[in-house]
């Protein structure tokens, strides 16, 4: 990595942030390793590798929720982005199946709408 | 592809949930006007709203409709999945409470990616004050923001710079103050965990406006994953340039490290933290001189708390006008809590000053978990008080706080229905600064451990009445006399129980008992004939065969051998053990 300075500082800020395109971020503080997530964070890693499917895993600090942690954000085209909570591995692979695979989201897990399709 | 998304939650604190029944006829009701293959309907744990009968949240639109009837279906069906309506008599203006400024990025970016920091708008702020401002218009800057640090005090951050800078000296320091150690709150761990730019950037921008080169990080050493992170970030940095010699091409330079703190209490004071980077054991000294003119080796220092630098770097990239517009004139900005105890939903919110305490309780977070009436809040951790619920609706901000013989604190926030008892409350706090006291001075050292004897022996049923007095007299000689904020803030938790409380201590000591029946000494335990069913079970487990009865008589126990474990309560199946 080269060293910035100004004129690259600029030009790399104003790269536009969404290259996300789906992905599903693992909240992965201490709090949230605590409550399972690592275990979580391995389940969708292992999944999406073998599935192939097309979506981007990435881990995250705390989301603030912590009643409910482990907490994942899965934003997927066509479908708002939202925050599962208590996610297990069993959740976890119904997000897999219904929401990336199946385009529809899960039933009685979601903790937080973060609106927006 | 939807055309419609539907989340449904039944939000009353009714004993059955609805949202299930409620989602089936929906969505029969969807199916019947054939609108099922463009309509998602979803069961959510949690919508954000409490207390709001059965909520539906209808996306794109964005409409909320609040208490909700089955005889409502139908026409939200028809004007808003099926067509693009609002119904206006069951719609709720949805306001939310939150706003995070310093969670900004916390839970949305990769903290261990300063790629994805740097695209989310980071390194905005340094680039300002390096390459547009002097170090006096940033510190002007922060003067114009209002804030005020968030580590408890809430001295004004640009007075403390301002004084800093003033200081004739060939070196200075920047120290980030993440001794976070009350007990119950965890801000500071978060946002070095999730986003450790930020406070980087902050430090930065700190040091360039006193004139430093050099920087700490004071973390604790219980916090491994802050430590991991922010060593990952400082690497990432280095390799950029954003931290070392001429930091982006300018002339300003400034290293930063992490200094490791063993977990004292005390540490988290100024200048028992700077000892402690010292290499010196770590023991306060009194002030003046104040670490701005004479702090670490001898040069004038400034310490921050995590949270202000996270607040410092959002300041310098959106600007202190728009800073200083959210919250109250005294008191500006937003202060991250973390709420715990008995609420429904534990967790961090980061809310404008000004708010209600009720608020945060019962709207952010849902309320108290079992359903019991709230009596209390403590805010500041061990040097803060409590505030009954009577004054729940006063406005969170550092003065309204201190009126109320609490403090802001670091933002520890935890939240105390009728099971708990604010003597044994006063007890805990008390304990913990006895415990963490570090010995120099004696108010804290001996006026802390005699306080908690005098405590001790009123949760056992020996207090005296005059022990009231006492208690107070020594709250008052610790609060003038104790060398550092440990010691003075230390009886805090019992002049504030005492203030608001006291009939609950006199009913410890005249009455014997504890009215939450937290108090275990206190406790008395008896069996009720009539719900007696003669089963022997609690005679059985109970360990100093207090218990006595037979198939013929109803069960009875001698409260001369009880020793108050609880144990046949715990077991007996009919309820009929009774504790008072």
């Amino acid at each position: 990595m080269s060293k910035l300075d100004r004129a690259s500082l600029e030009a790399f800020q104003n790269q536009p942030a969404g290259q996300r395109k789906d992905y599903i971020n693992v909240g992965m503080s201490a709090c949230g390793v605590a409550a399972g997530a690592a275990e979580v964070y391995q389940v969708f890693s292992d999944e999406i590798r073998t599935r192939n499917l097309p979506v981007a895993l990435h881990q995250c600090g705390c989301a603030g929720m912590c009643y409910a942690e482990p907490l994942v954000e899965v934003k997927t085209a066509g479908l708002p982005s939202v925050t599962y909570g208590r996610v297990t591995k069993e959740v976890a692979i119904k997000i897999l199946d219904r929401h990336v695979t199946g385009g529809m989201l899960v039933n009685d897990a979601i903790f937080s709408i973060n609106t927006g399709i | 592809m939807f055309t419609k998304i539907v989340f449904i939650k039944d939000t009353s604190a009714g004993p059955q949930d609805q949202t299930r029944d409620f989602y089936t006829r929906f969505l029969d009701t969807v199916r019947r006007f054939g609108f099922l293959e463009q309509t998602n309907v979803v069961r959510v744990a949690d919508i954000g709203l409490y207390g709001h009968g059965i909520v539906v949240h209808i996306l794109p639109d964005n409409i909320v409709y609040h208490n909700v009837k089955d005889t409502d279906i139908e026409r939200i069906v028809e004007n808003s999945v099926k067509a693009d309506k609002v119904l206006e008599d069951l719609v709720f203006q949805y306001q939310p409470k939150q706003n995070r400024l310093v969670l900004r990025n916390c839970g949305k970016i990769d903290p261990e990616s300063v790629d994805e920091y740097i695209q989310n708008g980071g390194y905005q702020g340094l680039k300002k004050a390096l390459f547009e401002s002097t170090p006096e218009q940033v510190i002007n800057e922060i003067k114009t923001s209002g804030l005020r640090g968030r580590g408890g005090a809430g001295y004004p951050t640009w007075l403390k710079w301002t004084q800093c800078r003033s200081v004739p000296s060939s070196e200075r320091f920047v120290i980030c103050n993440a001794d976070e150690g009350d007990p119950g709150a965890y801000m500071d761990r978060s946002v070095l965990e999730g986003d450790p730019h930020s406070v980087i950037e902050g430090m930065l921008i700190a040091a360039y406006a006193i004139g430093a080169a050099k920087g700490y990080f004071y973390i604790r050493a219980e916090y491994p994953l802050a430590v991991q992170r922010i060593q990952k970030a400082l690497d990432q940095a280095a390799q950029l340039g954003l931290i070392g010699q001429n930091i982006l091409g300018s002339q300003f330079s400034c290293n930063l490290e992490i200094r490791l703190g063993a977990g004292a209490f005390v540490c988290g004071e100024e200048t028992a933290l700077i000892a402690s980077i010292e290499g010196k054991r770590g023991t306060p000294r009194p002030r003046p001189p104040y670490p701005t003119t004479r702090g670490l080796w001898d040069k004038p220092t400034i310490i921050n708390n995590v949270e202000t630098l996270a607040n410092v770097s959002y300041i310098l990239a959106n600007g202190g006008q728009k800073y200083a517009g959210i919250g109250t004139p005294k008191s500006t900005g937003t202060k991250v809590f973390a709420v715990t105890g008995k609420i429904k939903n534990s967790g961090l919110v980061e809310v404008p000053m000004g708010i209600t305490l009720r608020e945060i309780v019962y709207d952010i977070c849902g309320g108290i978990a079992s359903g019991k009436d709230i009596r209390a809040v403590q805010t500041g951790g061990p040097s803060g008080g409590v505030i009954p619920r009577e004054h729940l609706d006063t406005p969170v901000d550092y003065e309204n706080l201190q009126k109320l013989g609490s403090i802001m604190g670091s933002g520890g926030m935890i939240v105390m229905d009728t099971d708990d008892c604010m003597v044994d409350i006063a007890k805990f706090y008390l304990g913990f600064c006895v415990d963490e006291s570090c010995g120099k001075c004696a108010p804290c050292r001996i006026g802390g451990y005699q306080m908690l004897k005098i405590l001790n022996r009123i949760t056992e049923g020996n207090g005296k009445i005059e022990d009231i007095a006492t208690l107070k007299r020594m709250s008052r000689a610790m609060q003038k006399a104790s060398l550092c904020g440990l010691g003075q803030n230390a009886a805090n938790p019992v002049t504030s129980t005492l203030k608001y409380f006291e009939d609950e201590y006199r009913e410890h000591i005249l009455e014997k008992r504890c009215r939450a029946g937290k108090c275990q000494s206190l406790a008395r335990y008896s069996i009720i004939p009539e719900k007696c069913k003669r089963c022997s079970l609690c005679a059985t487990n109970c360990p100093v065969k207090a218990i006595t009865g037979s198939k013929d008589v109803a069960y009875s126990i001698n409260p001369d051998v009880c020793i108050k474990c609880g144990k046949c309560l715990e077991v007996c199946k009919f309820k009929a053990v009774l504790k008072v």
